[in-house]
C-alpha cells in the first residue's frame, strides 16, 4: 500500500547572490518523503544537501519550486503563518546550536515559551523529554558542562518539544566520534519508531545512511541522481557518484593510484552459508582474485558483504567466473576503482 | 595642605560625578541599546533585513560620533537649556552625555550582539520564533556578558567624558580639578582629582568585568 506523502520537494531551485555573480546551487530537485519513513539525503560536500535541507522548513527561501508539508504549502505562506507551521518541524544540526547561557532543561523549555506553553508545564514536558533522550540526570548543566553526544541530545529534545510531525538532521552526528555517533543514530531510530516521527537525515556518510535510514536520494551536482530504498542503492548503485559513495565507504582511497583495470564489486548476502563461495570460485574456476576491499554491513537486519575484486585479464576466465557467482546469487558488476 | 570646608567640596564633587556618570550611562542605554538591536536585526544579514534604515541609523551614529564632546556640548546649549533649564552644573551636563554616549552605547551593544552565533539563532528560526522573541529571548540573553563588559567600557569612557564637562560649566570632580587645581593653579588639588578619577575607573571597569565573567555560562 502506498504511503501519505509527508514532505513534497517539487522543482527546487535555489540561487545565491555572490561577488562573482549569481551561482544556483540547486537545479530543480524533487521529492517525496513518505509517512514515517526516515529519508536519507547523500552527497559530498557542495552537493547541495544542506542548502535543500534548508529549504524544507523555508530558512533558506529557494528561488523555484514548492515545498509542501502535510499537504500544507510553506511557500505559499507569510511569515506569520510559516512560523506556525515551522512548529511542525524540529531540526537538529552539525554544531549542536544550543543556547549557551541557559540549562539542558531550558534549551528544552525554549521553543515550549515561544510557542506559548505556559512555564510549569513546558517544565514539565521538557523534563519528561529529557528522560526519553537519557539526560535526566544533566538538566541543570550548561551546554558548556556537557559532552559532544549529550549536547545533540539536548538538540533533539529541544527539537521534538512541540511535538514536531518531522526531524530534520542537518549532518547531526558529523561532530560526534563513532562511538557517540551509533548512540545518537541509535535514539532516532528509536523515535522514529516509537513516536512515528518522519525524520530526514542529510549527511555525506553511507554508513549514517544504512543505519538508520529507510530510502535515500543521492544528490549530486545540484540534482538527484538516483534515489531507491538503501537496499537497492547498496545493492546496485547506477550512477557513478551513487558507487563512489557505496564503494568508497570505510575503505582507503589513498592508497590506490590511478585507475585498476578488470575491477568487480560484488554484493552478497552474510551468513555462514555464503561464505565458502569465493573460495570455492577460485577452487573450480582456477581463477585468482585480487581483494581490493571488501566489508559488511547491516541493512534492514540483513547482513551484507561487499568487496572489490581485481580479476585477471584473460576475457574468457574472467566470464566464466563472473558467472560461477552470478549462479550463486551473488550481484556481480564491473566498476571503476580509482 | 586642604583649606576648611575642601573635604566636603571634594565629597559634593564626588556624589557629582557618580550621579553624572550613573544617569547618562542609564539614559545612553535606554536609546542605545534598542538603537543597537535595531543596528543588527536590519542589517543585511540581520533576522528582518531593512537596509536603508541600517544605512540612515549608521550615518546619523556615525556624524553624532565624529562630533567632539566639548564641541558638541556647547553646540548642543540651546537644546539643554530648553530641557533642564540651565547650561551649567550637573544637570546640565547629564543631556550632554547621553546625546554624546547612546551612539557609542549603540555601536558597543551591535558588535556584542553580533557575537551571537548565526547558528544559534537559525535554530531558533526554525522553531518557528519571531523576529522580537530572537531579540528578546536570543540575541539579548545569549550576548548578555558580552554585554555587560561593553557596560564597563561604556560607563568608564562616561565618566572621563564628565571630567571634560568641567571647561564648560559641568559639575563634578572634573570642575573641581579645573577650577581649583589649573585656574587658581593649586596643583595638588588637581592631582587628587584626577587619583579619584582612576579609583572610581577602577572600580567599575573591575565590577563590570567580575559580573560578566560570573555570569558567564560558557566557562
Amino acid at each position: 500500500m502506498e504511503k501519505e506523502t509527508m514532505i513534497r520537494l517539487e522543482g527546487i531551485k535555489k540561487r545565491f547572490k555572490t561577488k562573482a555573480g549569481e551561482l544556483e546551487v540547486l537545479h530543480g530537485v524533487s521529492a517525496d518523503i513518505k509517512k514515517g519513513e526516515v529519508f536519507g539525503i547523500i552527497g559530498l560536500s557542495g552537493a547541495g544537501k544542506s542548502t535543500l535541507v534548508r529549504c524544507i522548513n523555508l530558512l533558506e527561501r529557494p528561488t523555484g519550486g514548492k515545498v509542501w508539508l502535510d499537504g500544507v504549502e510553506l511557500t505559499a505562506l507569510n511569515d506569520k503563518n510559516l512560523r506556525e507551521q515551522r512548529r511542525h518541524m524540529g531540526m537538529i544540526f552539525q554544531q549542536f546550536h544550543l543556547l549557551m547561557q541557559k540549562t539542558a532543561l531550558e534549551n528544552v523549555c525554549f521553543p515550549l515559551m515561544i510557542s506559548g506553553v505556559p512555564k510549569a508545564q513546558a517544565k514539565e514536558r521538557a523534563k519528561e523529554l529529557l528522560e526519553l533522550v537519557g539526560l535526566a540526570d544533566r538538566m541543570e548543566s550548561y551546554p558548556a558542562q556537557l559532552s559532544g553526544g549529550q549536547k545533540q541530545r539536548v538538540a533533539i529534545a529541544r527539537a521534538l518539544a512541540t511535538e514536531p510531525k518531522v526531524l530534520l538532521c542537518d549532518e547531526a552526528t558529523s561532530a560526534l566520534d563513532p562511538n557517540t555517533t551509533a548512540g545518537v543514530l541509535k535514539l532516532l531510530k528509536d523515535i522514529n519508531e516509537r513516536l512515528g516521527i518522519t525524520i530526514v537525515v542529510i549527511t555525506h556518510e553511507m554508513s549514517v545512511i544504512q543505519e538508520i535510514c529507510d530510502r535515500v536520494a543521492i544528490i549530486d551536482g545540484g540534482l538527484i541522481a538516483e534515489e531507491g530504498t538503501v537496499e537497492e542503492i547498496f545493492r546496485n548503485p547506477k550512477t557513478k557518484i551513487g558507487q563512489e559513495l557505496v564503494l568508497h565507504e570505510g575503505t582507503n582511497r589513498e592508497a590506490y593510484t590511478g585507475r585498476l583495470p578488470y575491477c568487480y564489486r560484488l554484493v552478497f548476502k552474510g551468513g555462514s552459508e555464503n561464505e565458502p563461495v569465493l573460495g570455492q570460485m577460485m577452487i573450480e574456476t582456477k581463477g585468482v582474485a585480487n581483494i581490493l576491499a571488501a566489508n559488511t554491513r547491516t541493512i534492514d537486519e540483513q547482513a551484507y558483504g561487499q568487496m572489490v575484486l581485481q580479476f585477471p585479464e584473460e576475457k574468457e576466465l574472467r566470464n566464466t567466473m563472473i558467472k560461477y557467482l552470478t549462479d550463486r546469487g551473488v550481484v556481480v558488476e564491473e566498476v571503476e576503482y580509482v | 595642605m586642604f583649606k576648611e570646608g575642601m573635604l566636603e567640596l571634594v565629597g559634593t564633587g564626588f556624589v557629582e560625578t557618580l550621579y553624572m556618570t550613573l544617569a547618562s550611562t542609564i539614559f545612553a542605554y535606554i536609546i542605545g541599546l534598542p538603537l543597537g538591536l535595531l543596528l543588527v536585526v536590519t542589517d543585511k544579514d540581520g533576522i528582518k533585513p531593512v537596509p536603508w534604515l541600517n544605512a540612515v541609523l549608521g550615518t546619523i551614529i556615525n556624524i553624532v560620533r565624529s562630533i567632539p564632546f566639548l564641541i558638541l556640548l556647547v553646540a548642543l546649549m540651546p537644546f539643554t537649556k530648553a530641557v533642564v533649564g540651565t547650561v551649567i552644573g550637573a544637570k546640565a551636563t547629564i543631556v550632554g552625555l547621553l546625546v554624546a554616549a547612546a551612539p557609542f552605547v549603540a555601536r558597543m551593544v551591535e558588535s556584542s550582539l553580533k557575537e551571537v552565533e548565526k547558528g544559534v539563532i537559525e535554530a531558533a528560526q526554525s522553531m518557528g520564533a519571531s523576529p522580537f522573541q530572537i531579540m528578546t529571548k536570543v540575541l539579548l540573553p545569549e550576548a548578555k556578558p558580552s554585554l555587560l563588559v561593553g557596560g564597563a567600557i561604556a560607563i568608564t569612557t562616561i565618566l572621563g567624558y564628565s571630567a571634560m564637562a568641567g571647561f564648560v560649566g559641568g559639575g563634578g570632580l572634573g570642575a573641581i580639578a579645573i577650577n581649583y587645581g589649573y585656574y587658581r593653579g593649586q596643583q595638588d588639588i588637581m592631582y587628587m582629582m584626577v587619583i579619584l578619577l582612576v579609583v572610581i575607573v577602577q572600580v567599575f571597569q573591575e565590577l563590570g568585568m567580575k559580573i560578566s565573567k560570573r555570569t558567564d555560562r560558557r566557562l
